[in-house]
């Protein structure tokens, strides 16, 4: 489960996808095996949503203004 | 006169002296307007002598006047005042040299002069040199800023220690100029010359301080006006008091009340700059450091749903299922255990009312030969033959006497 899966992926997608998954799982109906399927498919999702908001915490840290030169 | 002269017939110099004295004394006498220039009396000489510059114009004409008439009384005869002049052309035949002879010398009044400088702004207004749609804008941090000043001034020192308090990273090109008297104008136009050449310097700073109206009447001058006009550099004026307007106000791109306002106008203030740079930076870091927290908060909101952060519970309601299926299996299979044993203990009842036992019981008794058959008959049984009756309490083994048996049986 990671996020180089779908490398190609920004954070808007993922994270719609992420809602979409959470409102199947939610609404029910599903085989055990499907919900697996979909569940796996969330984790995935939900970890890079996390990396891409990782990298932007980064990214703002590193541009931290106590990192300008004077 | 005589005839047209020839190398063969030259005139002679004192012929030509005169006849050029002639000449010029047929000019008569004329009012002259223009300003002293050079003034000089000479020890207990008789006569002054004076230089008289053109107001606009890089020129001048000397001056001769007795002495009783540069220091007639309420004259206040200068260098750099404005005087009107009555004289008469004259050629000093001696020394081959012209000069006005003045007979009267007026100053010129303030009124005048304020009127004179009025006029010649409406000559440069109708000329379109103040018209704002001349004006440049001036650069925002300039590198390199010329000004034009005196030497050792207070302007020069407040837009330097202004301008550099505000941008420490300016530079200056500063050129001396004098900024009194009748060579003030063109020591200023010779200044912004130099300054405009010189490609590194991005705005040019006229400065002067303040001064009385004749003080300033430099800064009115028509030819400073026009070299102002023609500079390619921007160009700041900062001349007098606030109150004060000469004309190179007019003509300037931007006119600053004092040295100090220019400096102001020149260079932006560094620290104001970098607190609005520090803000744009604050208020852009502070939307991102939003966005990024709703969304981390959206995410955690998302990934603590049940249905993502507890995937057992896609197992429970299954495994529920199936733990009802095997206790309704259990249960089921239990009730028909029991009912067969129930079903087995009636049988027992049934056997058990059958048995002989309650028979022997209730006091018979079967009686069995030793090979276990059963004596249903006193004859069936030999004397002294040995027989096994049983009781409820158990076996009693006996032996057969059928004599005891006849006498009881008689009649």
């Amino acid at each position: 489960m990671t996020e180089s899966a779908e490398p190609t992926t920004t954070y808007e997608q993922a994270r719609e996808e992420l809602a979409e998954v959470v409102r199947k799982l939610e609404a029910g109906g599903l085989t055990l095996e499907e919900s697996l399927a979909l569940w796996e498919r969330g984790e995935a999702l939900a970890e890079l949503c996390q990396h891409w908001l990782d990298r932007a915490r980064e990214r703002l840290s590193v541009a931290a203004p106590q990192n300008q030169p004077e | 006169m005589t005839g047209p002269t020839s190398p063969e017939a030259p005139w002679p110099v004192r012929t030509v002296a005169r006849k050029i004295a002639e000449y010029i004394g047929r000019l008569g006498e004329i009012w002259v307007e223009g300003q002293v220039a050079q003034l000089s009396r000479r020890g207990g000489a008789a006569t002054v002598f004076l230089t008289l510059r053109d107001a606009a114009a890089d020129l001048s004409v000397p001056v001769t006047c007795a002495r009783d008439v540069a220091d007639r009384p309420g004259l206040e005869l200068t260098e750099g005042a404005r005087i009107i002049v009555r004289a008469r052309p004259d050629y000093y035949i001696a020394r081959g040299s012209f000069s006005l002879r003045a007979t009267e010398i007026r100053a010129v009044g303030l009124g005048e002069l304020l009127a004179r400088i009025e006029r010649i702004r409406r000559l440069l207004a109708a000329e379109g040199l103040f018209d704002a749609a001349r004006k440049r804008p001036l650069p925002f941090a300039p590198a390199v800023v010329g000004v034009v000043t005196g030497r050792d001034s207070a302007a020069e020192r407040d837009v330097v220690v202004t301008a550099r308090r505000r941008w420490p990273a300016i530079r200056f090109e500063i050129h001396h100029c004098l900024v009194q008297g009748p060579s003030a104008a063109a020591s200023v136009i010779e200044g912004l010359h130099r300054l405009d050449r010189d490609p590194t310097v991005e705005v040019i700073v006229v400065a002067r301080g303040g001064g009385s109206v004749e003080d300033l009447l430099p800064f009115s001058d028509e030819g400073l006006v026009r070299a102002i006009a023609a500079c390619r550099t921007p160009v700041v004026t900062a001349v007098g008091h606030e109150t004060d307007t000469t004309l190179v106000d007019h003509v300037a791109d931007v006119r600053a009340a004092t040295p100090t306002d220019a400096a102001h106008r020149i260079v932006p203030e560094i620290g104001e700059q970098r607190r609005l740079v520090e803000g744009l930076r604050a208020s852009a870091r502070h939307l991102l450091v939003t966005r990024l927290e709703q969304q981390t908060r959206w995410l955690e909101s998302v990934r603590s749903r049940p249905v993502l952060a507890t995937p057992e519970r896609l197992l429970h309601g299954r495994e529920e299922d199936v733990t009802a299926l095997r206790g309704r299996a259990r249960r089921t299979l239990t009730h028909r255990v029991e009912s067969a044993e129930r079903d087995l203990e009636h049988a027992r009842a049934r056997v058990a009312a059958l048995s002989p036992a309650a028979t022997l019981q209730r006091g018979y008794a079967v009686v069995q030969r030793a090979d276990g058959s059963l004596v249903r008959h006193p004859d069936a049984v030999a004397d002294g033959e040995r027989l096994s009756v049983r009781v409820a309490g158990g076996p009693l083994p006996v032996r057969v006497d059928h004599s005891g048996n006849q006498e009881e049986d008689g009649p």
